[in-house]
C-alpha cells in the first residue's frame, strides 16, 4: 500500500527526524503529520511502551513547538487541563496559571482513565480552539495539536470516550510493535544516548502555521469529493453499521486527504489519498451493529470492505 | 531446456503426434504410383514406416544412421540386383552404377540417371523426411505448415491429375486436425509448466477432440456439395495454351471461332481475347463460312469442300446478284499473333484482297464461301490484309416480290431437314407465318418471333440436347434460353420447313468501335474479340441472292436496304425502322447491334440475382466484417490518435487513456473498480517490465484531479501512449 514516498521538502526533514528516533514508524509519523497539517488531532490506541510519547516528543522537538503532557488519572480535574487562577498574595490578586492545554503539542496520555468531565475539558478545547477558565475565554496556541492515547487492554476503571466525542479526532492510529530488525536497531541506537537528545528543530512554529494555510489550498476535484461522499454515504447504508459516519467525517476525510497530498508533494488530491486514509479517518466514527460485533467484525474490516466496493473516479467532466 | 520439457510429455502423446506425421507423409507417397511411372510404391511405404519407427525410438544417432542406411542398401539390392547383398558382385554393380550416375549428374544429363539411382535418391528423401517430421511434429510441435502443404498437394493432384483424392482428403483432414489439437494441448502444457502426469491420468481430454474432428469430417463428407462453380481448369488451361477454338462435345466451351459445329449447345466461358482489329467506314458482319446440313444436333457440310484458287486475289464468291446496288468500300484487318484462323474473314460483297505476305494464296470453297488462306500450300493465318468490297443495299421491293426459286438443286439443298425433326417445329413455323403471304414477310415474321415469346439470350446454363432430343426443338419448346447458335439454327430450320431456302452462316460481328473517324475520312477502328464470334442466317431470294437475317436477340444485322422513298410501307417493314416490333414486344427493348457476349448495361439489367450471388455477397460482407472486427483495435487506435493529435484537448486525452484501459481489459488485465489508476499502473508496469503506464498515468492524474490543466498532450504523452498501445497489441 505504502508507495515510495516523495515528500514535500520541509515535511521530509521532519519525517527524517522522527525516523532517527522512531525506527520503522514512518507511517504513523506521516499520519501524525497529516493530522497536524490538517489542524486535526490524533487518537493513538496502543499498549504502553511502544513509543507513543516518544513520537509526540520528537514531533514537538522537530517543529520547535511547545510540548505539554497530561497524564490522565481518575482524579484529574478539568482545571488541571485548562489551568487555574491562583491568588498571588504579593500582587494581592488572582493570577492565571495556564494548564497544559495551552501548549502547541499536547500529549494526552491514557485519556480514557480520567472522568468524562475532565475528558470534556480537553475535547472542548480541541473543538473550539479556545477554553473558558474563570469566565475568561482564552484562545489556544497556534498551532495546536493534541495526541491522545488510550490503552485498549485495560477496561477496569476506565471511562471510554463516547462516540460523539471520538469524532473530534481526525485520525485514530495504532503504533504496533516494531519488527525484529527495527527493535534490534532501536536497542543499538539507544544504548549510549537517546537519539531524541540529538535532534534539533527543523521548522519553526510560523512555518508550520503557513504550511497549514497551504494545505487548506490544496485542490480537490469534484470527482474526488464525490468519491469521499460515496464512501461516507456507504457507511450509512451498510448492514453491519448501526450508526454511519457524519458529515463531519466527510469533511475530516477531505482535510486529511489534502494534508496527505501536500505531504506527498502534490497540490491536488488523488483518490489514492482518500482510499489510503479512509480507514484511519472513518473507523472511529461509526458504530457497528451488535450482530456485527458478535460476528467478530471490526470497524476497520467494514471500512475496508466499503472501500473495496466503491468505484474510484477515473474520469472528469470537462 | 527443450529436452527437459520434452521428457515431461508422456511418450504415448509424442508417438501419437509422430504417427500422425507418418500418416500424413504417406499421403504424399500414395499418388506417386498413379502420377508417375513408379511401379512398386509398397517398398517406399515400408521404408518410410521403417525410418519413422527408428526415429521414434530415439536411438543413438549413429545407430539410427546405420539402420536407415542399411535399409536403403537392402532395398536397392533387393529390387535391382540378383546377387546377395553381401556378394562382392553386388558391390561392383553398385559402385559402377553410382559412378555412372555421378558422371551423368555432373554432365547434367538428368534423363540418363538410372532407375536405381533415382530410387536411391527417393529413399534418401524419405529418410530426410523422417527427420524433418520428427522435428516438426515432436520437437517444435508445428503441425500446421505440413498439414496445409499436404492439403495443397492432395487437392492439386486431385484437380490436375488422374489421382482421386476423395478419401485422401478425408484421412488428411481427420489426422491433421487431431494432431493439431493434441500438439496444441501439449504446447500449452509445456508453456504453462503443468505437471505432465496430469495428462497421463486424464487422457479423457482427447475424447472431445477426436469426437469433434470425426463429427465435422463426417458432416463435411455427407453434406451436399455444390457442383464445381468454375469450369474444370484443365481444358481451360489447355485451350489457353493451344489457342482459340471451340472444343467439341464439352458442356462448357470457350467462346470463339471454331470449325466443328456438329454438336451445338452448352454453356460458354466468356473470352475477350482480341482476334483482330478492323479499320472500316461501315459496320459489317464478317462472314467466314456457311453450313448447309442440319443434323438435329448441329451443322455439317453435305459435301467435302472443293477448293478453287482465287487467281489474282480476286474473290469470285458472290452471295448476291450483280444487279444489286452496291457501294465500293475498303476494310483493313490486323490479326493478333495468337489468332489462329487460316481463313479469310471478309465482309459481304468482298471483291479483292491484298496482303503483304508473299506467297499467300486464297482457296475458295464455292459451297460454303470458306476461303482458306495458304502460304506455300499450307493453311496459314495471315497477319494482315485489306479487302475491297462492294457493300450491298438489298432492294426491299424486289425482296417482297421475290417468289419461289426456280433452282431446284439449290432449293433441295437448302431446305433439307433431318427426318428426326419433330413435327411441332414445322407446325410452329406455319402458325407464325399463317397471316403472311410472301416469302419476305414470312422470313421477317420468323425473325421477329425470337425477339419475344419468352426467349432469353444467355450464354450460361444453356442446355445440350440429349441423344433423343433435337437441338432446335429443345430450344423452341423447352428451354427458350440460348445464344446466337440457338437462334440462328432455329430460324434456318423453321424457314426450311416452309420450303424457304436458308443457310446457317458463321463469322464475326464488327466488334467494339474503339476509335471514331481515325483518319478524318470516316474510317473507324474496331476491336473484334473471341466474344464477337457469331452465327446468323442467310435466306435466298430469287433474283437477289442470299440476304443475311438476324434472329438473335440484341443483334441487328448491319444491312443496308434500298427503299423506294415513295413506298412508306416498305420503309416501315425495314428492320431498322419497324415500329411494331418494340410495341408488340415491349419487354424486349430494341437494341443497338452489339457484341454477342460483350457485357452491356442492358445485359446487366437482366442479371439474375440468385442465391449464389447472395451467398457470395454475404460471404464477402462477412469477411469484411471479420477483418474490421479483427483490426478494430488498430483502426480505433488510429482514429483516437488522430483525434488526440488534432484536438489536443483534455477530452480527447481522456478518451485515449480510457482506450488503453479498454485494450488492457481485453487482454485480461481487468481493473478492479476500487483500484486507483496508480495501483493499476503499477500492476501493468510490473507485467510489461516498464514504467510507461506509470508515467502516462501520473500525467493523466494531473488531467483529471488537478485544478488547472493546460495543454495536457505533449510529445512525451503521445509517445508514451503509442508505445503502450504497441506493447499491448504486440
Amino acid at each position: 500500500m505504502q508507495e515510495t514516498i516523495t515528500y514535500n521538502e520541509k515535511i521530509a526533514k521532519v519525517i527524517e527526524n522522527i525516523n532517527r528516533v522512531m525506527i520503522g514508524k514512518e507511517e504513523v509519523a506521516t499520519l501524525s503529520l497529516v493530522a497536524l497539517l490538517a489542524e486535526g488531532h490524533v487518537l493513538l490506541e496502543d499498549v504502553p511502551g511502544v513509543g507513543k510519547t516518544m513520537l509526540v516528543r520528537t514531533l514537538a522537538k522537530s517543529l520547535d513547538c511547545d510540548f505539554k503532557r497530561i497524564q490522565f488519572t481518575p482524579d484529574l480535574l478539568p482545571s488541571d487541563v485548562t489551568g487555574i487562577s491562583i491568588y498571588n498574595p504579593k500582587e494581592m490578586e488572582f493570577e492565571f496559571r495556564g494548564g497544559p492545554i495551552l501548549g502547541n503539542i499536547v500529549l494526552a496520555d491514557e485519556i480514557n482513565r480520567t472522568s468524562p468531565k475532565t475528558q470534556s475539558a480537553l475535547l472542548e478545547g480541541m473543538e473550539e480552539k479556545s477554553v473558558t477558565v474563570d469566565g475568561r475565554t482564552l484562545s489556544l496556541a497556534k498551532p495546536f495539536f493534541v495526541m491522545a492515547t488510550q490503552n485498549p487492554i485495560e477496561y477496569e476503571g476506565t471511562y471510554p470516550l463516547p462516540e460523539a466525542q471520538l469524532d473530534r479526532f481526525l485520525l485514530k492510529l495504532t503504533m504496533g510493535y516494531p519488527s525484529l530488525e527495527d527493535e534490534l536497531e532501536m536497542l543499538e541506537r539507544t544504548s549510549k544516548e537517546h537519539p531524541i537528545e540529538s535532534i534539533s528543530p527543523v521548522m519553526t512554529k510560523e512555518e508550520l502555521v503557513s504550511i497549514q494555510e497551504e494545505v487548506r489550498n490544496v485542490y480537490i476535484e469534484k470527482n474526488v469529493q464525490q468519491y469521499i461522499i460515496n464512501l461516507v454515504r456507504e457507511t450509512r447504508n451498510h448492514e453491519s453499521i448501526f450508526l454511519g459516519v457524519s458529515p463531519r467525517g466527510s469533511i475530516a476525510l477531505m482535510k486529511a486527504a489534502k494534508a496527505y497530498a501536500f505531504i506527498k508533494g502534490r497540490d491536488f488530491v488523488l483518490p489514492d489519498d482518500v482510499k489510503y486514509l479512509a480507514s484511519f479517518v472513518l473507523t472511529h466514527r461509526l458504530i457497528l451493529t451488535s450482530e456485527a460485533k458478535y460476528d467478530g467484525k471490526t470497524a476497520r474490516q467494514i471500512v475496508e470492505q466499503i472501500v473495496k466496493q466503491t468505484f474510484v473516479p477515473i474520469r472528469r467532466e470537462f | 531446456m527443450n529436452n527437459v520439457n520434452q521428457q515431461k510429455i508422456p511418450f504415448i502423446f509424442t508417438s501419437i503426434l509422430y504417427i500422425s506425421g507418418l500418416v500424413l507423409f504417406l499421403e504424399w507417397l500414395y499418388p506417386v504410383k498413379q502420377i508417375t511411372d513408379t511401379e512398386y510404391i509398397g517398398i517406399f511405404v515400408i521404408y518410410a514406416i521403417f525410418c519413422f519407427f527408428i526415429s521414434i525410438l530415439q536411438v543413438k544417432w549413429w545407430l539410427s544412421f546405420l539402420l536407415k542406411g542399411f535399409g536403403v542398401y537392402f532395398i536397392l539390392n533387393g529390387v535391382f540386383s540378383s546377387y546377395n547383398f553381401w556378394s562382392p558382385m553386388w558391390f561392383q554393380e553398385l559402385y559402377a552404377n553410382f559412378f555412372y550416375n555421378v558422371e551423368a549428374l555432373l554432365a547434367r544429363q538428368w534423363f540418363e540417371l538410372t532407375n536405381m539411382f533415382r530410387t536411391f535418391l527417393f529413399l534418401i528423401i524419405i529418410w530426410l523426411m523422417s527427420y524433418l517430421i520428427f522435428y516438426w511434429f515432436v520437437q517444435v510441435k508445428r503441425i500446421m505448415i505440413f498439414s496445409v502443404l499436404t492439403f495443397i498437394y492432395i487437392t492439386l493432384l486431385d484437380t490436375f491429375t488422374v489421382y482421386n483424392a476423395e478419401w485422401a482428403i478425408f484421412r488428411t483432414f481427420v489426422i491433421a486436425f487431431i494432431a493439431l489439437g493434441i500438439a496444441n494441448v501439449l504446447k500449452e502444457v509445456q508453456s504453462e509448466n503443468i505437471p505432465a502426469y496430469r495428462l497421463k491420468t486424464r487422457p479423457l481430454w482427447m475424447i472431445p477432440l477426436i469426437f469433434i474432428v470425426l463429427f465435422s469430417s463426417i458432416v463435411g463428407y455427407a453434406a451436399p456439395k455444390l457442383e464445381p462453380q468454375w469450369p474444370d481448369p484443365v481444358p481451360f488451361i489447355e485451350s489457353a495454351i493451344n489457342g482459340t477454338g471451340i472444343g467439341g462435345g464439352g458442356t462448357i466451351q470457350k467462346v470463339g471461332y471454331g470449325d466443328n459445329d456438329s454438336r451445338l449447345g452448352g454453356s460458354f466461358v466468356q473470352d475477350y481475347t482480341p482476334v483482330f482489329t478492323a479499320f472500316m467506314k461501315e459496320e459489317n458482319y464478317f462472314r467466314v463460312e456457311s453450313k448447309d446440313y442440319y443434323t438435329g444436333k448441329g451443322w455439317v457440310n453435305s459435301e467435302q469442300g472443293e477448293y478453287v484458287e482465287q487467281v489474282g486475289r480476286d474473290i469470285t464468291f458472290r452471295t448476291f446478284s450483280s444487279t444489286i446496288e452496291t457501294e465500293p468500300l475498303h476494310v483493313s484487318l490486323d490479326f493478333e499473333k495468337t489468332a489462329n484462323i487460316p481463313k479469310l474473314i471478309y465482309p459481304y460483297g468482298a471483291d479483292h484482297v491484298e496482303t503483304p505476305k508473299t506467297g499467300a494464296a486464297f482457296w475458295l470453297d464455292e459451297q460454303t464461301g470458306e476461303i482458306a488462306t495458304k502460304v506455300d500450300n499450307k493453311d496459314t493465318s495471315l497477319e494482315t490484309y485489306e479487302i475491297s468490297y462492294n457493300r450491298p443495299s438489298y432492294p426491299l421491293d424486289d425482296m417482297r416480290e421475290s417468289g419461289v426459286t426456280s433452282d431446284e438443286e439449290l432449293l433441295d439443298r437448302y431446305t433439307k431437314l433431318p427426318n428426326s425433326l419433330p413435327s411441332r417445329v414445322a407446325e410452329l413455323a406455319q402458325e407464325i407465318t399463317v397471316n403472311h403471304q410472301t416469302q419476305y414477310e414470312k422470313v421477317r415474321a420468323i425473325e421477329r418471333y425470337f425477339s419475344g415469346n419468352g426467349f432469353t439470350y444467355q450464354i450460361d446454363d444453356v442446355a445440350v440436347p440429349s441423344d433423343e432430343q433435337d437441338y432446335v426443338d429443345q430450344f423452341l419448346f423447352e428451354t427458350k434460353i440460348g445464344y446466337c447458335d440457338n437462334f440462328s439454327t432455329s430460324m434456318v430450320v423453321m424457314l426450311r420447313t416452309l420450303d424457304i431456302p436458308a443457310r446457317w452462316v458463321k463469322g464475326f460481328t464488327s466488334g467494339e468501335k474503339i476509335e471514331d473517324n481515325v483518319d478524318g475520312e470516316g474510317n473507324d477502328f474496331y476491336q473484334v474479340t473471341n466474344a464477337n464470334a457469331h452465327s446468323w442466317v442467310e435466306v435466298y431470294f430469287e433474283g437477289i441472292g442470299w440476304v443475311p437475317f438476324e434472329p438473335t436477340q440484341g443483334f441487328d444485322a448491319p444491312n443496308d436496304y434500298a427503299v423506294d422513298t415513295d413506298n412508306q410501307d416498305d420503309v416501315l417493314d425495314a428492320p431498322e425502322a419497324t415500329p411494331e416490333a418494340p410495341e408488340q414486344e415491349p419487354q424486349v427493348p430494341e437494341q443497338e447491334a452489339k457484341d454477342v457476349f460483350s457485357p452491356s448495361k442492358e445485359e446487366e439489367s437482366k442479371f439474375d440475382f440468385t442465391w449464389v450471388h447472395g451467398t457470395i455477397i454475404v460471404g464477402v460482407l462477412l469477411i469484411l466484417l471479420a477483418i474490421l472486427y479483427w483490426k478494430r483495435n488498430r483502426l480505433r487506435t488510429h482514429f483516437i490518435e488522430r483525434r488526440m493529435m488534432n484536438k489536443k484537448d483534455a477530452e480527447a486525452y481522456q478518451d485515449a487513456y480510457h482506450f488503453i484501459l479498454k485494450l488492457l481489459n481485453q487482454k485480461g488485465f481487468q481493473k478492479d473498480p476500487d483500484q486507483t489508476l496508480r495501483e493499476y499502473a503499477v500492476r501493468i508496469d510490473n507485467w510489461f517490465g516498464t514504467d510507461e503506464m506509470g508515467r502516462l498515468t501520473a500525467n493523466y492524474e494531473q488531467l483529471i484531479y488537478q485544478q488547472n490543466v493546460n495543454n495536457p498532450i505533449n510529445e512525451e504523452v503521445s509517445n508514451l501512449w503509442k508505445n503502450l498501445i504497441k506493447r499491448i497489441l504486440g
